[in-house]
């Protein structure tokens, strides 16, 4: 049952990845990038470390997104 | 034809770097160098050593002390370096084109009020959350990192809940340059105050009568992290929104 709630955060955190380089839109990319960061979260807290896990939430989903939403919209929104 | 050229430099840049995993010794074996040497001091030890629990906090504020203040030094500089652009970039911007074609501000986004809703029900429980998370850091996970940056997460939250200039009268200007470093002073402090009692800088007590002090001071570099993270982690947000 771990074992194939591994899999699928893998996949999904691969899956992520993959999307935050094709997306043309960068809001889409930026809100992807917060996916990748929450579902990295679950990863450390299951692989035993949430020390790693908390920062992960706080920094990587919460405060990383806001400042990539800001800059989305202070300069634009489509890739060039 | 630049595509099989990118290939094949991709391929020369693979292949040293697998055939140098394929060396590395196999994950988990107890024979691997990470759990010979100084993890079994850190477990065994750890907590009754270093003053802290949480073996994480041991390691990360105490043994291994010194890289954490290069850290919270790199995450000041940081702050100065997006403050510096940004303020310099508007300097320029302002000397270049005169009072006629002032930049438009964007327009102020209207929030929901379900959002406005639960960002003023939850605040004083996030602000809680992270404190008790900085105070208990060293016999929990969590620490000053991650306690700092949920304060200055909350404090991004009610920037756009209820505007900037109200989020910012909780971080007043007079005070917010000497909060943004304060990771660096408190390090700073604890070090001095370990080279004057103890011997080299941020040097903790391990014996003696002086031991009591260690958890204070644990305590003190928390704090310090904490507020320096909430303060740099809004000011940054404050600097990049163009509020400041």
């Amino acid at each position: 049952m771990t074992r194939i709630f591994d899999i699928l955060l893998y996949a999904l955190l691969i899956s992520c990845a993959l999307m935050v380089i094709r997306t043309k839109d960068l809001l889409g990319a930026a809100i992807i990038f917060s996916t990748y960061s929450l579902v990295m979260c679950l990863v450390w807290q299951l692989r035993g470390s949430p020390d790693v896990a908390l920062t992960e939430a706080a920094v990587g989903a919460g405060v990383t997104s806001v400042l990539f939403l800001i800059t989305v919209a202070r300069t634009t929104r489509r890739e060039r | 034809m630049r595509r099989a050229l990118i290939i094949a430099l991709l391929v020369l840049a693979a292949v040293p770097l697998l055939f140098g995993v394929s060396q590395l010794p196999p994950i988990g074996s107890t024979g691997n160098p990470t759990y010979t040497h100084v993890v079994p001091r850190y477990l065994e030890e750890g907590a009754e050593e270093a003053g802290a629990e949480n073996i994480v906090t041991a390691v990360i504020l105490n043994y291994r002390g010194y890289d954490t203040n290069g850290e919270v030094t790199v995450i000041f500089t940081a702050l100065v370096a997006v403050l510096g652009v940004l303020t310099f970039a508007k300097a320029t911007a302002a000397k270049s084109e005169p009072a006629e074609e002032t930049p438009v501000p964007a327009p102020p986004m209207p929030v929901s009020p379900v959002t406005r809703f639960i960002v003023r029900i939850l605040a004083p429980f996030i602000l809680l959350f992270s404190i008790y998370m900085v105070i208990y850091g060293h016999t929990s996970p969590g620490g000053g990192f991650q306690g700092g940056t949920i304060v200055g997460a909350l404090l991004i939250a009610v920037s756009l809940v209820s505007g900037s200039a109200q989020a910012k009268r909780l971080l007043p200007e007079r005070i917010r340059p000497w909060l943004q470093p304060a990771a660096v002073l408190a390090f700073a402090l604890v070090g001095v105050a370990g080279l004057w009692l103890i011997g080299p800088y941020l040097s903790f007590p391990v014996e003696g009568e002086l031991v009591f002090l260690r958890t204070p001071w644990l305590t003190i570099i928390e704090f310090g992290i904490g507020i320096g993270g909430a303060a740099i982690v809004a000011s940054i947000f404050w600097a990049m929104e163009g509020s400041d």
